[in-house]
């Protein structure tokens, strides 16, 4: 019993050891592939970094941009009816604009994108691996990280900031829209109190953690598809918990990121 | 001694591990400069194993591996890499990449590891397409292609670098005679032309009396017997002699062991 609870133990410790050796490597082979490696002469996969960028940004664009404007009908729907027992609807341009800036426009983009493409990283790299796909670029002298990891981690920084862009603007359309129409307010009041509300320092915050989001979704998405052992179950079940882990660790970043900026 | 001074891959003494199991115990063999050397061997053997530690795939518990008079087991990654160029392998499924075509695949090596312009690039992987027989075929994804053409493309990916060792992983698995033996013909077809030194694992019997110059068979993680296919036909050894005569197993004859087997935990 208690030589087993040892054992269980001591395999714990050295499978989080070996866990975290794997991060680290990842982690500085990124970094390495990415800015030291083209400073010496060995090139980025320029072409390659672009075809995901327009995977991720351009694809994802119109299921983003529905939810977006959807969600922005919903936040002026459910405000309207708490502001309206206090006579205060035209705060609802700030409300939507606060929010969906801040907050909403950046995690709905960051989880549909680790849904969409984080998902997708991952089946990428286990069918590979499954398939001897890796080693054949082991073996050629050609390194997975520079070659797989640094185009898909280049691309997911660049896209999601845009799609969290967009999706900030449509959002606020959504709001917008539906206030015109249902609570009937006047457009350019509507615009005029979203305006008055917003800083750039919203903006730069929603950014500031899409970008986050982007490494934590292309790092997960990365891990758990070299983490594949064996055959096509164990790519569904990386999968899966590639996007599990990556939703967490994107709602772990936004509780840190939203302490440090608004305590200061 | 000529086949000493001859040698361009020596193994001595290598052995691997999974965990605590051993899959190789102490394998030894030298393959001569321009031959087809083949290592047979059924389901289980370590010959898969073996070969991934020869390309570098995986590092041996014990034991050398000596290259072109260089210890292979001893270098540092750079120097690996540089040996690896030299070296070509294709893989049991061909594990060709299937985001791109035959010929992008074909002209990869040629992109990640010279300064040769697109267009010149474009010729050699071409040449090498030819060679093996897909000329037309190289704008086709992977996965459009059957099987036995994929092994040929996997061929000329291997080919892409000139190298001077080339081994195959199971090259015939998976195919049907007929196309099984267009394989083997060109595996012979490139030893030929290039004075290639070929290393084949496989199963197939066929095989060998089409390709080999030796032959090495390996059994447990060991060499059983191992030199020309004629004389390792007449090895007394009774696993040598089973395998040739395709006799099955022996069933468990041992009732009691057997009774132990099912029931113990």
């Amino acid at each position: 019993m208690l030589t087993s609870a040892a054992g269980a133990t001591g395999r714990w410790t050295l499978k989080t050891i070996h866990a975290v050796l794997a991060v680290c490597r990842l982690v500085t082979g990124t970094f390495y592939w990415m800015i030291a490696a083209p400073l010496t002469g060995q090139g980025l996969r320029a072409r390659s970094t672009l075809d995901h960028y327009v995977d991720y940004a351009a694809r994802s664009l119109p299921v983003v941009a529905l939810i977006s404007f959807l969600i922005g009908a919903i936040m002026a729907m459910q405000s309207s009816y708490q502001l309206a027992r206090f006579g205060a609807v035209q705060f609802v341009a700030h409300l939507v604009g606060i929010a969906a800036l801040r907050e909403l426009a950046p995690l709905m983009a960051a989880i549909l994108l680790a849904g969409r493409s984080g998902s997708a990283i991952t089946a990428e790299i286990g069918a590979m691996k499954v398939s001897e796909e890796l080693d054949a670029l082991e073996v050629m002298g050609i390194n997975s990280i520079k070659f797989l990891v640094v185009p898909k981690f280049l691309a997911m920084v660049l896209a999601l900031p845009s799609l969290t862009a967009a999706a900030m603007v449509i959002m606020i359309a959504g709001g917008f829209a539906l206030s015109v129409t249902a609570l009937q307010m006047d457009p350019w009041n509507y615009l005029a109190q979203t305006a008055s509300a917003l800083h750039i320092r919203d903006f730069a915050t929603g950014m500031v953690k899409s970008v986050f989001f982007a490494v934590a979704i292309c790092w997960v998405g990365v891990y758990r598809g070299f983490q594949v052992e064996g055959g096509a179950e164990s790519v569904g079940k990386q999968t899966t918990s590639s996007v599990v882990t990556a939703i967490f660790f994107i709602i772990l970043i936004d509780l840190v990121f939203t302490a440090l900026f608004f305590s200061m | 001694m000529t086949q000493q001074a001859d040698a361009i891959i020596e193994v001595d003494g290598l052995s691997a591990r999974y965990g605590a199991h051993t899959v190789l115990d102490g394998v030894s063999f030298r393959v001569r400069r321009g031959e087809i050397f083949v290592i047979l061997g059924g389901s289980g053997s370590g010959k898969s194993t073996l070969l991934r530690n020869l390309v570098g795939l995986m590092r041996p518990a014990a034991g050398r591996i000596v290259l072109n008079s260089q210890d292979f087991t001893a270098m540092d990654e750079a120097e690996r890499l540089a040996v690896r160029k030299k070296m070509g392998m294709c893989f049991q499924g061909s594990a060709l990449l299937n985001s791109m075509t035959v010929l992008d695949n074909v002209a990869l090596p040629l992109r990640e590891h010279t300064r040769l312009k697109s267009s010149t690039i474009d010729i050699m992987a071409r040449i090498k397409l030819e060679l093996v027989g897909l000329g037309r075929f190289g704008r086709y994804y992977p996965p459009e292609l059957s099987g036995g053409m994929r092994k040929r493309a996997g061929v000329a990916r291997a080919m892409a670098m000139d190298p001077e060792i080339i081994c195959y992983d199971e090259p015939s698995a998976g195919l049907d005679p007929v196309v099984a033996a267009g394989v083997d013909k060109l595996i012979r077809k490139m030893q030929q032309t290039f004075h290639l030194t070929s290393v084949v694992v496989t199963h197939e019997l066929a095989s060998v009396d089409l390709i080999a110059d030796t032959v090495c068979v390996l059994h447990d993680g060991q060499v059983l017997a191992i030199g020309p296919p004629d004389e390792v036909k007449r090895s007394s050894h009774p696993y040598v002699q089973q395998f040739f005569s395709r006799q099955p197993e022996a069933e468990v004859s041992d009732n009691n062991e057997y009774i132990r087997s099912i029931t113990q935990l």
